[in-house]
Order: C-alpha cells, then structure tokens, then sequence
C-alpha cells in the first residue's frame, strides 16, 4: 500500500488563498490524493501574491501557492458552466470529501449544493469554511484575513501598550485566521470521514472562521464571564513579569520568568546586581506591578548580551528564554536541520527550495513528497482522462474556455 | 442520541497547562470520551490562575481550566506510587490513544514511554506535544507558550512599522500545536482503522507555528530577505486597517480589496470626489499615499460608532467588522443565534458562557456533552466502569492515597 496514513482517500478542493488550501495540503501531505480545481481566469488568487523569486510576479512562483499546494494535483475547471458542472459532478460521484472556502453567496452559482451533491454520492463529506457559517444574520458578510481576526476577538488583545496608547489593535503576520480555519476544518473533514467508516454516509460541515478564531481567544472571553473584566492589548497588561521581547546587541530575545527559581537564575546570570535585591522585585507579582522601574534597570544589561549567548545560559538554568527568530535563524538552525524540518522542493518553473515539511513526525507514516504544487492546469489530460474523457474532448472544452 | 464521530473512542490525557488540553478538547468536541489523569500534588497550572468565578480561588472555579476542559472526565492518580502507575497502564491498555504535553522525555522517566504503553496496548496511538519536540540538539529544552510566538518566527514579523517585535495572541503556540496534535491523532485513527496499526507521534509546538509563516520563510529562502513589520497593512490591499471610532477604545478594521470596493466606499463615506482624487485613485497610488489615506478613513470612522461603520460598508459589499473585545465576543448576535456558546450547569460555578464548537456536523452532531470536571469528580467510574474494580478495592487505593 502506498505510503501515509491517508493514503486511499480522494478530496476534492475549490479553494482560494490559505483556509481550504491549507487543509487540503495537511491531508495530501499525509497521502490523499488531493485534486485542487482552479477557475479558468487565472487560478487560486494566491498565485498573485508573492513572495516571488528576485521579487518578479509570476503565476507559478508564488512561495505562498507553492507551500500551500504540496502534494495536490491541479486541474481548472469553469464551475459556472452547466459542461463544467457535468464533470464536477464526476469528480464529486469518486470523491470522499470536497472541501471549500467559497463565499456563501457565490456557492449556489459554482454548484455547491450538498443536498444535490449527496444525491450523487451518499458517502460524500462536504466541508464549507466560510467567513462566518453558514447561518445567522452576518452569514453573507465580507470578510478577509484581517477583518475575521477582528471579528475572532484576537486581534484586539494585541499592540497599544505604553507609549503606544494611540496604535490601534494589532493583526499578527500573514494569514492567521485561513491557517486555524484550515487546520481546525481539517480536523472536523477527518472526524466526518471517521464517522463514516461505520456506515458509509457522509455528512455536510459548516464551519464557521469567526467562531474557530473566538474558540482560540485565551483569556478574551474567559475574563468577563468570570470576572466582570475586558482583557485589554497583553502588550501593558500582565500579573506576572517579565514576559516580554527585550532588545540584545545582535537581536531580540524573549525573556520568560514565571518561576520563582527562573527569576533567580536570570540574576544570578546577571551576577546579581545590587538591585535585584530590592523588595520592589522580590516576587513575580511585584515584579510585574513595578515593571517600569523593572524594565530600566534589564534594558542597560541585556542590551550589551548577544541573543544567543543569554538563551543558551538561560537554558542550561531551565529558565524558558527563547531567541525572537528570523526567518534566517530558522532555515539556519541546527535544531531544526537534526529534526529534519525543511526539505528542498523543486518544481519546474519556479526553482528549488527549501520548504516547512509537516508540523508531527509520525513513526510508520511519515511525511512524503510525491510532487511538487500543480502548475495551472497541469493535471487537466490526467484526471479528465480518468474520468473517461477523451484528447479530443478535453481539447474542445479547453477551446470552449470550460477547462 | 445521535452518535458523534468519535464515540466509542477513548482518550488517556497526560496533558496540562493548555497546548495539550487545547488539542485534546478537540477529539472531546469530536465524541471522544477525554479522560484527565491529574493528582493533588502536581495539579494543571490551568486550575491554579485566575480568572476564579466570584474571585473566589478555588481548583474548580478558575475560568481557564473550565473553558479548555469543557466534555472531558477527571480521574486522579499518584503516578508517583507503582499501583498508581499500574491503574495508569491499566487505563492505557483499554484507551485508544494517549496524549502528553511534558517536556521532551518525562513521560518516558515516569515509567511511561511509547515502548511501554506499546506492550500494554500493541495499536496505541500516542501523541507528545512539547515546544521542541523529541529529538535534535535542543530537545531538552524548556519552552512556554508566549516564548514559542517569538522561538517561531512570528514575533519578528509582527508590530508596527518600525516598532519593535511583538506578541502575536498571548501564547498562541499552544492552541496552534494543540490542534495541529489533534489533526495528526485523527490521521493516525485513520490509519489504524485501515490497517491495525497504531503509532507514536512527536510534535514540537514550535514547528506547528512555523507551518504559520510561508509568505516570510519563503520570501526568505527565495530572496534573502524577511518581510519588514508593516503594522495592519497589506501590500495588495488599501485602505487595510483598524480605524478608531467614537467611544473609549473602539475599533473597526477595514480591507478594501480593489479599486472599485474603494469606490464604493468614499459614495458611502459622503466623498464621492475623493474617488478620482489622484492620491487615492489606484491601488499603487493608495499605498504610496497610505498614511494621508488612513487619515481619511480615521476623520470618517471617528465619527462613528463601529456596528455602524460595518453596517454601512457591509451594505456596500466591503469586508468590516468590529474589532471585538471578550464582553463583545460574548454578546455577539451573530455568534449567539447560531448557537456557538456553551452554558452547562457546573457544580461549583453555576452556568457560564463558554465557548463551543466552530463546525456544525449534520448528520453526527457535535455537542459539548458535561462541563469542565471537578478534581477526580470521575475516578470512581473509571475505576468502577472502565477497569472493573469493587468497591473494597476501590476503598483500599483511596486508604492508602493512590488516589491523590
């Protein structure tokens, strides 16, 4: 049997940027045949957003396309025309899941009707990740990445801070909200299909972003319910200190003390000063209560510390201190390299690289690469023709502008 | 009832804190039967900060414990005493998986590695979550939650514009390697149901978060060269923000996605002529321009209150919502009529606003079936129900305080 643990299970996937893509691409990656059908003007929108190599926009070098789409095979598919939706629903009649983040609004017009498609397939599981559920009076609203942190309540307990009152409330990098859709969603695909190892039917998931981001949202919701209280921006507020970024000579380090005897390493590392001594510190709560005058005396010391250096020191004490990483300390570090974390990727036309490879290590499954993201429409003859469609029929549809 | 996918399945959680607990609620919401083996001596974290209901402390009463334990049974067990490790194996041999979140190494010291749970239960599936995972040089490592934000990457690509890195979440690691656990564990279920076998799984926390970061790494290993901190701001999108609006530290974010959207918005906003303005026309000229910008944006929001700013943009087709604090999260209507929250009657703090599922099932629903479990509330039934034992028996462990 082919390797991976979901090897055998066919998915289906219509999706655009990272919430469906990324949960289709945890699943290929553990060995589904995953088959993405792209639009037939221009494809999954993430392949206008770079990065790209020299910086150069190009449709089949965006690192973000490219991460998300390992594994997948590619095909594209007008889902709006009626020859379009005759094959869909071939595809769909052989699928096991068909996993989407298409708008609520759109989805009637690109035929994704689970009550139509089940008709076809009773085993099929059909995934919706839309903004907000499918459901409830903000159901059709518009949502991107930045607006669902919003809405999830996450955003709100980040930036401002001293001195910076005014900021407003501040988005993590990137992508966060498709990447916990996409993983959460996944999680609930796999449970369905679990479900229907005992009776072979499937089911419809309605899986609501908002909601997967409020369900993350630590201590946002837990505050007011059990003590009448909003948590505001963690950047001011914090019981314990210091748990916070402080600058070094060559970098950022992440400086951590929740434990008493963590505290005491870190002045003993700092050959303890006079100060530390103060009752004004004595304890993690003080230490937090007076974190100004806390803070003026760490800044000078750690300031003249190289990040490396204080975290390994920190370490060898069981103190938690971590390096603020960047991009080049990960892809560098020797940790991640014994672990085996990245591998080298080549495709075709965009060049070889190395990329993040799976977030577990399995014992009898590991992670494999069987191919690299799908060119547009690079899989077309392929699985059109395992639907049994002929050369000569593929070639009409194309010049019909269906595929 | 209908059945839930997981039913019949059975959890042994070794987890504390949250990253593990996070990830084992998962399979708890999925129908599992989650069954927590704490003791009195070295009690979850979680138990042990505030929130408390009423800030009266109490094990049972903290908020965070309650909320990420919500569907799960409690059992206590000294692991340190050999019955107590027994009853443990006993419950592992009759469990379908075990999950851990210790430091790399402690499950295997405490007398239960993967080899040993192997030979009392041959397709065990067991699961360690640890911010470094099991191998390689920094293995032994200690690693929180807020740390691994930084340890990822992340913090170095989030904060303002020439500020400083910061924090993503608070520790945002934890749900982040607690779910991606829950996605292995279900696809190491599958595989065991496809072929008996079951396995062992190492996750490290900061590798799930760095799967988080594709745009950078990639720009990285591509270019040389990291993404600098742009704040809110997003290079294919302007205006793309969150706009101060009337009331004390109230916001509303925007993403304006095209040309048109932008359109749309300034006939909304009363400006119509701002639309063929030079400075904002075109999304080059918007980014290029992208302070003067923002400053329009925030001279139309200020005004405003944040539903109402949404409404209006909504209307139009523009992507806007407040930026919800926890008071809003919890009496969001939207969220609310579709049913999200979770309020169960719980012994000691009554009925509470929780947070529930975010997937709707329609033929094997998921619920929250109990409460967050009191303190061993379940060790007579495991005990009873799951191992056999009677009830001298029972007395016998609780004399000698196996049970603690």
């Amino acid at each position: 049997m082919p390797g991976g643990a979901l090897a055998g299970f066919r998915i289906v996937e219509c999706g655009d940027m990272v919430a469906a893509a990324y949960a289709a691409k945890l699943m290929a990656d553990m060995g589904a045949e995953v088959i993405k059908i792209e639009n037939t003007t221009g494809g999954d929108s993430a392949r206008q957003r770079g990065p790209f190599p020299g910086k150069v926009p190009h449709p089949e070098k965006s690192g973000l396309f490219l991460y998300l789409n390992t594994n997948k095979r590619g095909i594209t598919l007008s889902l709006e025309d009626q020859r379009g939706q005759d094959i869909f629903q071939r595809l769909i009649t052989q699928a096991d899941l068909l996993i989407h983040n298409v708008h609520p609004t759109r989805m009637p017009s690109l035929g994704l009707d689970y009550e139509r498609l089940a008709r076809l397939n009773r085993g099929l599981v059909m995934t919706s990740i839309t903004p907000f559920g499918l459901s409830g009076p903000h159901k059709d609203y518009q949502a991107t990445d930045l607006t669902l942190w919003n809405a999830g309540g996450l955003c709100y307990l980040n930036g401002g801070g001293p001195g910076s009152e005014h900021l407003p409330p501040l988005k993590a990098f990137g992508q966060q909200a498709g990447f916990q859709a996409g993983v959460h969603a996944a999680v609930a695909s796999l449970g369905a299909l679990f479900a229907r190892l005992s009776d072979g039917l499937g089911q419809h998931i309605d899986f609501s972003i908002q909601e997967c981001l409020m369900a993350i949202s630590e201590f946002a919701s837990i505050m007011p319910t059990y003590a009448d209280q909003v948590v505001v921006r963690f950047t001011g507020n914090k019981a314990i200190r210091p748990l916070d970024i402080m600058e070094c000579k060559d970098g950022w380090i992440y400086l951590c003390c929740v434990e008493e005897h963590q505290w005491q390493g870190f002045v003993d590392i700092m050959d303890n000063p006079e100060w530390a001594a103060e009752p004004l510190f004595a304890t993690r709560l003080d230490r937090a209560q007076n974190w100004d005058a806390l803070q003026l005396f760490l800044e000078p010391w750690v300031k003249e510390q190289s990040v490396e250096e204080l975290y390994h020191k920190a370490q060898a004490r069981r103190i938690p201190f971590a390096p603020v990483s960047t991009m080049g300390d990960l892809l560098n570090s020797e940790h991640l390299k014994a672990r085996g974390f990245f591998a080298e990727i080549a495709h075709p036309q965009a060049g070889t690289f190395p990329y993040p490879t799976a977030p577990s290590q399995f014992s009898t499954t590991p992670w494999t690469l069987r191919r690299p993201a799908p060119c547009l429409g690079q899989h077309n003859a392929e699985v059109y023709g395992e639907l049994g469609l002929s050369l000569e029929e593929v070639e009409n549809l194309k010049k019909q502008g269906v595929i | 009832m209908a059945k839930s996918p997981l039913d019949g399945i059975r959890v042994a959680d070794f987890c504390w804190a949250w990253a593990g607990p996070y990830g084992a609620l998962q399979l708890a919401h999925l129908g599992a039967e989650v069954i927590r083996i704490e003791s009195n001596t070295r009690m979850c974290p979680s138990r042990q900060i505030p929130p408390w209901a009423e800030n009266e402390r109490g094990i049972n009463r903290a908020g965070y414990f309650n909320q990420y334990n919500q569907g799960k049974r409690s059992l206590t067990l000294d692991l340190k005493k050999p019955e107590g490790l027994t009853l443990a194996k006993q419950l592992i041999a009759k469990s379908d998986i075990v999950i851990e979140n210790f430091a790399a190494g402690i499950m295997d010291k405490m007398g239960l590695g993967y080899e040993v749970l192997r030979a009392v239960k041959p397709d065990i599936i067991m699961i360690s979550l640890s911010g470094y995972g099991a191998t390689g040089p920094e293995k032994g490592y200690v690693s929180y939650g807020p740390p691994q934000v930084a340890l990822s990457g992340m913090s170095s690509l989030t904060g303002y514009q020439d500020g400083p890195p910061r924090q993503a979440g608070f520790s945002y690691g934890d749900p982040n390697g607690g779910v991606h656990g829950t996605f292995a564990v279900m696809c190491a279920l599958l595989h065991r149901a496809k072929t008996g076998e079951g396995q062992y799984i190492d996750l490290s926390q900061r590798e799930a978060c760095v799967m988080l970061l594709p745009e950078a790494l990639m720009d990285y290993a591509m270019n040389g060269t990291q993404p600098s901190r742009s704040g809110n701001r997003d290079p294919y999108m302007a205006p793309h923000g969150v706009f101060r609006c009337r009331g004390e530290d109230r916001w509303v974010s925007i993403a304006v996605r095209n040309d048109d959207e932008w359109r749309r918005m300034c006939k909304v906003m009363g400006r119509a002529e701002q639309a063929t303005d030079p400075r904002f026309a075109v999304l080059a000229a918007r980014k290029e321009n992208e302070d003067a910008l923002e400053q329009t944006v925030t001279a139309w929001t200020q005004e405003r209150s944040a539903d109402e700013v949404t409404r209006s943009l909504q209307q139009v087709g523009i992507a806007a919502y407040p930026s919800l604090d926890g008071k809003d999260m919890l009496a969001n209507p939207h969220v609310t009529a579709r049913g999200f929250f979770v309020e169960l009657e719980h012994p000691e703090v009554g009925k509470r606003r929780h947070l529930g599922i975010p997937w709707k099932m329609s033929r094997t629903p998921c619920e929250v079936r109990r409460p967050a479990p009191c303190l061993g509330q379940d060790t007579e039934y495991v005990l009873e129900e799951i191992l056999g034992l009677n009830h001298a028996e029972i007395a016998s462990l609780k004399k000698r305080e196996v049970l603690a």
